[in-house]
């Protein structure tokens, strides 16, 4: 209270300070004036009583300044003031305020951004209510494609009945549809949830309804909600959507309402649908079969419950549930269920490579830093003689102090100002880069925490370079005067910091340089991995039908689909340039996510060893061909190889190795096998091998080899189905005629994906790409600064040693020696940063360790590349200041002084 | 004169209530004088350290100050309690009194162990 009222008195005062001035004047002079009468009145002279009176009163003018101290707010005054001098003295050396600027802007601009996309897929709560109180589960195996499992409904019905610390569990399955309009058809991402889902998840509609219990069932009426992106771009925000009627597949599902805006989880959605809008979720397989696993599960926490308890209980139930199903968790697989907060899962991808950004962008700023340091460090050598006449003038050591803090915050804050502007300008680039790590991307913005967040980087930046510099000692002012005003003195003190500053620049900028690198080779191996096909001039497209879900229990959908898809085929060919054409699904070098237990005819699972799995993949006979992926035993399915002819199979070469090694696997029987067939329109039947393919790099350039096995198009229902076309040349210009035959062909199909297999290669590259591209950005801009910063303090040490190397030279040193000799100081600085940094570096390159490929985060080729280049250009920055060193004329050097 | 006594930081605002108290309104000049004399000359105040205490206590309204004319016709600025600077000058004398004591009784030598 006493403290609010003084506070509040004092910031008048800074506005009423002309009145109490005088009146304090006025004050002191009657003060005077007493003590005089009193020397007076005690007998000394006029004159000596006022002498007296003025020594034991003090100075009046210090008096003054100590009661204006007390009235105001001095240090806002003195920052006023000291702004407005720092400005003026900045601009009177604008080429070290533009360097200092530009410098700090990278630094402060690189981290901003980074940060921006730190604080938008990760930081930000999540906008679910209570969002801490969700946790996702994550079933898992060990075997490829077993990372995530997902829950079979009688999983999820064990898990709701034995895990009390769950307030509600809601499912959810991708799934996807056909939207059909009068202007077309799409194909759109649909997530099929329970009624309890939005409950669950803490969403609710910004129209309409979102979907309750009431919507579960077999009775209740097909709805759906949109999402608020996909009701934005569809329906351009027309309110009137709810209650109308859509298409989806054929089918007509009433819109109840649109969803809040909401990061999407696990993948992209347009809309989301009760289970009755699938006639497979409320079959027997979906409700019945254990292993029919395809709902993602979201629980939140009940009020009190911790997510500790929560685990304890789901492992409990899930350890249950292993006794009683064992068929259904082969104990050599490694079941287990994580339980795991839903913030985390989210930002689960998008973590390390943020890591790894935000460690490059802190180096940046460090090393941009340490370059304004030694800028600063060089001008308060100039400004020696300024500080020591200030301190002269009774200037004290905190006034001189915050006189340094101004000015460098007006470098740090304008420095800032540039900052900003670069974030802003990178601020597309690195909302790609999280799209593809996130599905919270639309959430990165410079909003106000981001821009606190740069403007406290400023100010550590200008607090910290304030103190850097040191002040004039009080001792030695006299003399200190008396040497400034000629000599630039440089302490061994700051040159230490000056080189140790050095020396940092060029540790850090190997380490930077170092991941630079590493990310880079990786780049350069994936696209050195054979794919195992002829990617040159193959265009692919993907064309679902509108039937696809119906073709597993409806033979006639199923051989509607198959006729078209092979008129489709047959005209497609006929179109001139193209060698030949193939169906199959899916298309080439994407992985199929259908993946089965395989047992071979003959060939027995050592205990204890997981059964093999394979891809299911379908192709047509020309596939094959068409793809450019070469068989290394047998034939190529044949058009005799029809729905009613002998089961056969052709597989790769992973799969043929590892149930068949070393041996000749045409001719044997394998068959698929395990429970999860019930589900499939698959038997266990014998299927005999008739050719062996070369493995293909399907699902990612980096991916581990998956076993496959490839069944004729025409022995499985034709769920999906994509066009691989081979071109004589420039395969991308068949596109437009080849999607017009396919429209022809069937108007309400959607044609996604239409692009050439070097593209889609390509593309797979991309995220890594712009990883690469950034963190190699950083170092060369690291290393840019530290050239600038080695060369910078090298000219500096000459600049002061001008008169000692004019000495030198008159008395018979040639220039090349003092070229050497200013070259070995720069040389030795590099030596001992190149040392450091690749020490450094050698730990550092540990968080790059997920994101490398075919190449050790310690590999030493790269480090030696790095340091090498390092060495020529930290020598070549050198170069400069010696050889100016080396022009230095003797006779003018010391005349100059 | 022996060695000048530091204020200590506080105790000169309270030496300036109690004076102000027992001298009624009073002139700075009378008041280090005041001061000067009740420490026997151990305590020296300049206008440095005088008048930015003032002011601060006229900011904080434990004194007023206003211009009259002097005992010897001079105009000066006279000082004088509030209602709050008398609260405040009661519960710091209490406040010092219990720490000087606590103080004292610390510092006095202990007996007991000195004995043999």
């Amino acid at each position: 209270m006493r403290y609010l009222r003084a506070a509040f008195a004092r910031l008048v005062g800074v506005f009423t300070w002309h009145r109490t001035d005088d009146d304090l004047r006025e004050e002191l002079r009657a003060h005077l004036e007493m003590e005089t009468a009193e020397y007076t009145r005690r007998g000394l002279p006029p004159d000596e009583a006022r002498r007296r009176a003025r020594l034991a009163s003090g100075g009046l003018a210090q008096a003054a300044e100590a009661v204006r101290d007390q009235r105001g707010v001095p240090w806002l005054e003195g920052t006023v003031v000291d702004l407005k001098y720092a400005v003026r003295a900045l601009r009177r050396t604008h080429l070290f305020t533009a360097v200092v600027v530009i410098t700090l802007g990278l630094g402060i601009g690189a981290n901003t951004a980074i940060f921006s996309v730190v604080r938008g897929v990760l930081l930000r709560p999540l906008p679910h209510r209570d969002g801490d109180r969700l946790v996702y589960l994550r079933h898992s195996m060990e075997a490829p494609g077993g990372e995530n499992l997902t829950f079979s409904v009688p999983e999820v019905r064990d898990l709701r009945g034995g895990a009390p610390s769950f307030a509600g569990i809601a499912e959810y399955s991708s799934w996807s549809s056909i939207h059909e309009t009068r202007e077309g058809a799409e194909r759109i991402a649909v997530g099929l949830v329970t009624g309890n889902y939005f409950e669950v998840m803490g969403l609710g509609p910004v129209l309409g309804r979102v979907t309750g219990p009431g919507d579960d069932g077999p009775g209740a009426a097909p709805v759906a909600v949109l999402t608020h992106e996909f009701w934005l771009k569809r329906f351009a925000g027309d309110p009137r959507v709810v209650g109308q009627r859509v298409t989806l597949s054929s089918k007509p599902v009433t819109v109840i309402g649109v969803l809040q805006p909401a990061p999407f989880f696990p993948d992209r959605v347009d809309v989301f649908l009760n289970l009755v809008n699938s006639a497979h979720h409320l079959g027997a397989t979906m409700l019945e079969g254990r292993t029919h696993r395809m709902t993602e599960v979201v629980a939140r926490l009940a009020p009190g419950a911790t997510v500790e308890k929560a685990r304890a209980e789901v492992a409990a139930v899930y350890a249950r549930m292993q006794v009683e199903h064992r068929e259904a968790y082969d104990p050599a697989s490694h079941y287990r269920v994580a339980v795991i907060p839903f913030k985390e899962v989210m930002g689960e991808r998008a973590r390390p490579v943020l890591v790894l950004l935000m460690g490059a962008a802190a180096f940046v700023l460090i090393i941009a830093a340490a370059n304004v340091a030694n800028l600063t460090l060089m001008r308060s050598v100039r400004r020696e003689h300024e500080l020591v006449t200030r301190a002269a003038l009774g200037a004290g050591a905190a006034r001189l102090r915050r006189l340094l803090l101004a000015e460098n915050l007006v470098l740090a804050l304008m420095g800032t100002g540039v900052g900003v502007v670069i974030a802003v300008g990178g601020a597309g680039l690195l909302e790609s880069l999280a799209r593809r790590y996130s599905t919270r991307a639309s959430e990165i913005q410079l909003d106000l925490p981001v821009l606190g967040f740069a403007l406290a980087l400023a100010v550590a930046v200008a607090v910290l370079l304030s103190f850097l510099t040191p002040l004039p000692g009080e001792g030695s002012l006299g003399g200190r005067m008396a040497g400034a005003a000629w000599r630039m003195s440089s302490s061994a003190g700051k040159k230490r910091l000056q080189r140790a500053l050095v020396v940092a620049q060029i540790a850090v900028s190997i380490v930077l340089l170092a991941g630079a690198g590493l990310l880079t080779r990786t780049l350069v191996r994936l696209s050195q991995v054979e794919t195992g096909l002829i990617t040159e001039e193959v265009l692919t497209m993907e064309v679902p039908l509108p039937t696809s879900s119906d073709v597993s229990r409806s033979p006639a959908a199923d051989s509607w689909a198959k006729q078209r898809y092979a008129e489709m085929r047959r005209q497609v060919a006929a179109l001139p340039g193209v060698i030949e054409v193939g169906i199959g699904s899916p298309a080439p070098l994407r992985r199929s996510d259908v993946m089965f237990d395989v047992k071979a005819e003959g060939m027995a699972v050592a205990a204890g060893e997981a059964m093999p799995r394979a891809e299911l993949r379908t192709v047509g006979p020309e596939y094959f061909r068409a793809a450019g992926i070469p068989l290394v035993h047998g034939r190529p399915f044949a058009a005799t190889d029809g729905a009613g002819s002998g089961k056969v199979v052709i597989v790769n070469q992973t799969l043929a190795d590892r149930i068949f090694p070393g041996r000749d696997p045409v001719g044997r029987r394998i068959a698929w096998s395990g429970e999860i067939l019930k589900f499939s329109p698959l038997t266990e039947e014998w299927r005999t091998i008739v050719g062996v393919t070369r493995y293909t790099q399907d699902g990612g350039l980096d991916a581990e080899p998956r076993p496959v096995v490839f069944m004729p198009f025409t022995q499985f229902p034709a769920v999906a189905g994509a066009l691989v076309i081979r071109a004589a040349a420039d395969a991308s210009a068949l596109a437009p005629a080849a999607m017009s035959i396919v429209r022809r062909i069937v108007p309400m199909a959607p044609i996604e994906n239409v692009m050439t297999l070097t593209q889609y290669k390509d593309a797979t590259l991309s995220a890594r790409r712009l990883n690469a591209l950034l963190v190699s950005l950083f170092a060369v801009l690291a290393v840019v600064i530290a050239a600038v910063g080695i060369a910078g303090v090298l000219a500096f040490s000459v600049s002061a040693r001008t008169h000692e190397i004019g000495i030198r030279m008159s008395l018979g040193a040639s220039p090349r020696r003092v070229q050497r000799m200013i070259l070995r100081e720069g040389c030795l600085l590099l030596a001992i940063g190149l040392v450091l940094g690749l020490g450094v570096a050698s730990f550092a390159v540990r968080i790059l360790r997920g994101l490398l490929f075919g190449i050790a985060p310690d590999d030493p080729s790269t480090f030696i590349g790095v340091a090498a280049l390092m060495a020529a250009i930290g020598i070549a920055a050198c170069w400069i200041p010696a050889a100016r060193a080396a022009r230095i004329d003797p006779a003018v050097s010391m005349r100059a002084q | 004169m022996g060695e000048k006594l530091d204020v200590q930081r506080g105790t000169l605002a309270l030496m300036i209530l109690k004076t102000l108290q027992v001298l009624g309104p009073l002139h700075g000049y009378g008041v280090a004088r005041r001061i000067e004399e009740t420490s026997r000359h151990q305590v020296t105040l300049n206008y440095g350290t005088l008048y930015p205490a003032l002011v601060k206590l006229e900011q904080e309204g434990f004194v007023t100050a206003e211009w009259r004319a002097s005992e010897n016709n001079r105009r000066a600025k006279y000082y004088a309690l509030t209602a709050a600077g008398r609260r405040r000058l009661a519960r710091e004398t209490r406040d010092w009194n219990r720490t000087a004591d606590l103080i004292a009784a610390f510092l006095a030598p202990r007996r007991r162990e000195e004995k043999p």
